[in-house]
């Protein structure tokens, strides 16, 4: 049995490892219908918050912009149709990279995944970003939606074209932070992902963060939260919003995937 | 240099003890017969190889690197359960997607030819929900295949298979260790099929390794014998009882067993002329690796 040949193994470097893991997750994304249901959920969310919405004296919107992003920042809700901007994207972005993850166990591919993949980071960096590159491409349908949407209802489209762009970058921004939040919520719950899915949602209304607003009030000390800072993305955002969204999306981002390595390697994984 | 080389290892799901001080050493080349009951402890091990399951204690070493390490495992084909395919994607699909798993670069001649390897050509752009248990094994085994592994860890792998899908993966494991050096750990209820193709085994009981040895050490330890029957089988084992060393009644299959170094002729014409018992059944056999294990689980019990 002595083979005359020794094996040699080459260490695969950080990077080529995640570009294998990442091939496999966007090679999946593309060719399964998921992605682009979502992404088409998404766009035709605005033309349904708008037919929602009131109308006339009474109506909610009185710019196509306001569908993207609220005025200013909105800790505290008083009508359910305020939640109703791009942070819904966030809530269906939950879904879908449940769904996606829970996939990958019930199908029993993770046993494929992490015989290959000895460091468990490498899922998790990897389920990050592609629920961020999906929650962005989200945001993406979802604006053109939400201007399309806008002009079928003849709302104007005035506004600071500086503000709009902070205000939709610091949105997109956040779609980083809120995949880790989720990808570690399935790494937790994995198969059972209706409980993943119920948890992402709770999450994603951010009722825990608007909880916390009724008691403290309309802080900004909240924009330490994922929520906090999603909301500060509104339409007299500035630079600085943007720079809070990326502090907050990247340090939380950091947070989860630390946290989701150290759950994988000291549970079972499959 | 050992493929897999495992010390004391431990594995507790709470209070059960899954694996109990295992030690496994499967040699580089070999096809490694890993044998044992229901609950004994070998999915747990395959597992913990994998890194799929971390071990409560103990070593695991590849290639004589720790399993940990990562160096090796991009160069093992794994068949544990179930493939672990995409339902609603095609065959060719979830190729596609191991074959970026494995940063394998000529993709598509790789997975026809492990296709065409196990007969799956024709199902490549079948759905694999679709695909007959058969065939959801046959792909798997050809998932596993794919990169020419230089470790395979095979789990049931004949579980679903049909006579012909039984053949062909004996020429594959064959060609697999012969020419690519690759070595193969592999588990199964069906001994017989087993002995087949296997160059050494591990029997595993409650954990622990109750016996490792080679092909060879086996067949030692599997003496042949000569089986009669009588008309009168009382009269013909009390008999053999008086003229042979060790005889034994195998009440399943109702035939007497003689471990002796005559030929089945020489007992039969030995029974007839000294005791004018007539044989009516009689031929030479030998122990197979399925009545060895059963004899090794009843003598621990």
């Amino acid at each position: 049995m002595e083979n005359a040949n020794v094996l040699q193994f080459e260490k695969p470097s950080f990077f080529e490892r995640l570009k294998g893991m990442l091939g496999v997750d966007f090679y999946r994304l593309f060719h399964t219908p998921l992605f682009y249901i979502f992404i088409a959920i998404a766009a035709f969310i605005p033309a349904l918050v708008l037919m929602g919405g009131a109308q006339g004296e009474n109506a909610m919107y009185t710019n196509a912009w306001q569908i993207i992003a609220a005025d200013s920042p909105l800790y505290v809700i008083s009508n359910m149709g305020q939640y109703a901007n791009m942070n819904m994207v966030f809530i269906f972005g939950g879904i879908m990279v449940s769904i996606f993850i829970g996939h990958d166990y019930q199908s029993g591919y993770v046993k494929q995944l992490f015989t290959t993949h000895a460091k468990k980071q490498d899922y998790m960096i990897s389920k990050t970003l592609l629920g961020a590159f999906s929650m962005l491409c989200m945001c993406v349908t979802y604006m053109i939606g939400g201007m399309i949407s806008g002009a079928a209802a003849g709302l104007p489209f005035q506004i600071n074209a500086g503000a709009l762009l902070c205000a939709i970058l610091g949105k997109m921004i956040m779609s980083l932070g809120w995949a880790s939040l989720y990808t570690f919520i399935n790494i937790i719950f994995r198969r059972k992902f209706g409980i993943s899915i119920a948890l992402c949602f709770v999450l994603g209304t951010g009722i825990p963060v608007i909880g916390a607003a009724a008691l403290v009030g309309n802080s900004p000390a909240l924009n330490i939260f994922l929520y906090g800072s999603s909301v500060y993305a509104c339409l007299s955002a500035n630079f600085i919003s943007v720079l809070v969204c990326l502090a907050c999306s990247v340090v939380w981002a950091a947070i989860y995937n630390i946290l989701g390595t150290i759950v994988l390697y000291r549970r079972d994984v499959y | 240099m050992n493929a897999i080389e495992i010390t004391n290892l431990h594995k507790n799901f709470g209070e059960k003890h899954a694996v109990d001080g295992l030690d496994m050493t499967v040699p580089e080349g070999a096809i490694y017969g890993f044998i044992g009951e229901n609950g004994s402890g070998k999915s747990t091990t395959e597992k913990c190889i994998c890194g799929l399951i971390p071990p409560t204690s103990g070593q695991i070493k590849l290639f004589g690197k720790d399993h940990k390490d990562g160096e090796a495992r991009g160069k093992i084909g794994v068949l544990i359960e179930a493939p672990g395919c995409f339902p609603n994607m095609s065959v060719w699909n979830n190729m596609k997607l191991q074959a970026a798993n494995l940063g394998i670069k000529n993709e598509n001649e790789e997975i026809r030819r492990v296709l065409h390897l196990v007969r799956m050509d024709g199902a490549a752009s079948n759905k694999f929900k679709n695909c007959s248990l058969g065939m959801k094994q046959r792909i798997g085994i050809a998932f596993a295949l794919l990169g020419t592994p230089k470790l395979l860890i095979l789990d049931e792998p004949i579980n679903g298979l049909d006579a012909d899908g039984m053949r062909i993966m004996r020429e594959i494991l064959a060609d697999l260790t012969k020419n690519h050096g690759c070595t193969v750990l592999i588990s199964s209820h069906i001994l017989g099929e087993l002995e087949k193709i296997a160059t050494h085994y591990g029997i595993i009981r409650g954990g622990r390794m109750l016996k490792e040895m080679t092909a060879e050490e086996l067949n030692a330890s599997c003496p042949t014998y000569v089986y009669i029957k009588a008309a009168d089988m009382n009269k013909a084992l009390a008999a053999c009882n008086n003229a042979f060393a060790r005889v034994e009644f195998d009440e399943d299959k109702d035939e007497i067993r003689i471990y002796d170094k005559l030929s089945a002729e020489d007992v039969a014409s030995y029974l007839y002329s000294n005791f004018g018992i007539a044989v009516t059944e009689l031929g030479t056999a030998k122990i197979s690796l399925e009545e060895y294990y059963i004899d090794l689980m009843k003598e621990g019990k």
